[in-house]
C-alpha cells in the first residue's frame, strides 16, 4: 500500500472515530471498533475508489477488513508488506 | 434482548382492526405484466437522487429513462433488505414479556412486511433480473454503553425511520401517472400498510423513550446524535454507484461525491427527512444544526 493510500484509509477512520487512536498495519479494526457498520458502506466505496475496483457486497469476507495489512492483501495488492 | 425493559403498555385495538378491515392477498391482486417498456420511467424523476442537479440535465433522455429503472430496482431492493433486516429483530420479540401488548398487532405486522418483501422482490427480479445486494454489516451494528430500554429504543427507532423515510417516496409514486400501474400500485399499497406501521412506531417509540427518560436520562445526547448518524447514513443508501454504473453513467464514485456535496441534494435530503426529525425534536431528540 503506498502511504497516500494509508494515509487516505487512516483519515477515514479518524474523521469517523477520532478516539480510536494510533493504528497500526496489524491492529485489529473491528475490535478496536475503528469502522462502525453505519461507516462501512463508505468505507468500502473509499477501498473502491482507491484500488480502482468494484467490490461485490456479496463476497465479502469481513476477514479481509480485519487489519489495514489485510485490506491491504486483499483491495491493493500487498504493497505495504514489504 | 434484554430483560430489564419494562413491559411496554399498547392500545393497539383500533391498529389491528384496520389491519384486518384492510387485509388483501399480495399473491392475486395486482397485475404484473411481462415487461414494463423503456419508453417511460419506472421512478418519478423527481425522486432520483440527480433531481435537481446539472447532472440531471447532461443525460440524454434514453440515459434518464435508464437512471429511473435502475434506480426503481434499487429502491426496491433497499426495501427487501431494510425489511429483512426488520423482521429479524420483531420475530426475536413477539410473545415476549416486554412486548406482550403488542403481540396481536406483531402477527399483522410480520404477515405484511414478508408480503411488502415479497412484491418489492418480485418486482426486482422480473423486471430488473435482479435484488441489489445489501452492504453486510461488519462493526458493530448497536450504541454501545447504553442502558438496555436505550438499547431496545435503537431497535425500533431504526424501523421507524426506514418506514418514514421509503414512505416518502411510496406516497409521492403512489400517484405519479407517469409511472407503469404497477409501480404505482405497490407503491400505494406499501403506503396504505405504512401508515399503520408508522402509528405503530411511534406509540412503541415514545414508550421506550419514557423508560430511557425515567431509568438513564445520561443516555439521550448518545441516542439523538445516533438516530442523526442512522438517519443521515439511510439516505445516503440510496445513492448506489451501481446504479450509476448499470446506467452507463461515467465515474459512479466521483458522481455519487458530487451528488452527496450538492446543495440541491441537501434540500431533497431535508424533506426527505423532515417529518421524522420533527418527531425527535418533538420527543428531546435534536442534535442542533443537523441537515442532511
Amino acid at each position: 500500500m503506498s502511504d497516500d493510500k494509508l494515509t487516505k484509509i487512516l483519515t477515514f477512520i479518524h474523521q469517523r472515530n477520532p478516539e480510536v487512536g494510533e493504528l497500526n498495519l496489524d491492529d485489529d479494526l473491528i475490535d478496536r471498533r475503528a469502522v462502525d457498520s453505519l461507516a462501512f458502506v463508505e468505507f468500502l466505496y473509499l477501498l473502491e475508489e482507491l484500488s480502482g475496483e468494484t467490490i461485490d457486497p456479496e463476497e465479502i469476507d469481513v476477514e479481509d477488513f480485519r487489519t489495514l495489512r489485510a485490506i491491504d492483501k486483499r483491495f491493493l495488492h500487498g504493497a505495504a508488506a514489504h | 434482548m434484554p430483560t430489564t425493559v419494562k413491559p411496554v403498555k399498547l392500545d393497539l385495538a383500533r391498529l389491528e382492526a384496520m389491519a384486518e378491515s384492510d387485509y388483501y392477498n399480495p399473491y392475486t391482486i395486482f397485475d404484473w405484466p411481462e415487461s414494463l417498456g423503456t419508453d417511460r420511467p419506472w421512478m418519478s424523476e423527481d425522486l432520483v437522487t440527480l433531481a435537481g442537479t446539472e447532472e440531471w440535465g447532461k443525460l440524454t433522455r434514453e440515459q434518464q429513462l435508464a437512471l429511473t429503472r435502475f434506480e426503481a430496482v434499487n429502491f426496491f431492493s433497499l426495501n427487501v433488505h431494510g425489511i429483512r433486516e426488520l423482521l429479524s429483530e420483531v420475530v426475536l420479540r413477539i410473545h415476549t414479556k416486554t412486548y406482550a401488548d403488542a403481540s396481536e398487532f406483531l402477527h399483522h405486522f410480520i404477515g405484511e412486511e414478508n408480503e411488502h418483501m415479497w412484491f418489492f422482490g418480485t418486482f426486482c427480479l422480473k423486471y430488473g433480473g435482479k435484488v441489489y445486494p445489501a452492504v453486510p454489516q461488519v462493526g458493530p451494528g448497536r450504541i454501545e454503553g447504553v442502558g438496555d430500554a436505550a438499547t431496545e429504543l435503537v431497535i425500533f427507532a431504526r424501523i421507524l425511520i426506514f418506514e418514514e423515510l421509503v414512505d416518502y417516496f411510496n406516497a409521492r409514486m403512489a400517484t405519479d401517472d407517469s409511472l407503469p400501474p404497477i409501480a404505482q400500485e405497490i407503491n400505494r399499497v406499501h403506503h396504505q400498510d405504512e401508515s399503520r406501521h408508522v402509528a405503530f412506531g411511534r406509540h412503541l417509540f415514545t414508550q421506550l423513550l419514557d423508560q430511557v427518560k425515567e431509568s438513564r436520562p445520561e443516555d439521550i445526547p448518545v441516542l439523538a446524535n445516533y438516530l442523526e448518524t442512522y438517519l443521515e447514513y439511510s439516505v445516503r443508501s440510496l445513492y448506489n454507484p451501481a446504479v450509476y454504473r448499470d446506467a452507463g453513467l461515467d465515474q459512479p464514485l466521483e458522481l455519487r461525491r458530487r451528488l452527496l456535496e450538492h446543495p440541491a441534494r441537501h434540500a431533497a435530503h431535508n424533506a426527505i427527512l423532515n417529518r421524522t426529525r420533527k418527531f425527535l425534536a418533538r420527543n428531546g431528540l435534536q442534535v442542533q444544526g443537523a441537515s442532511a
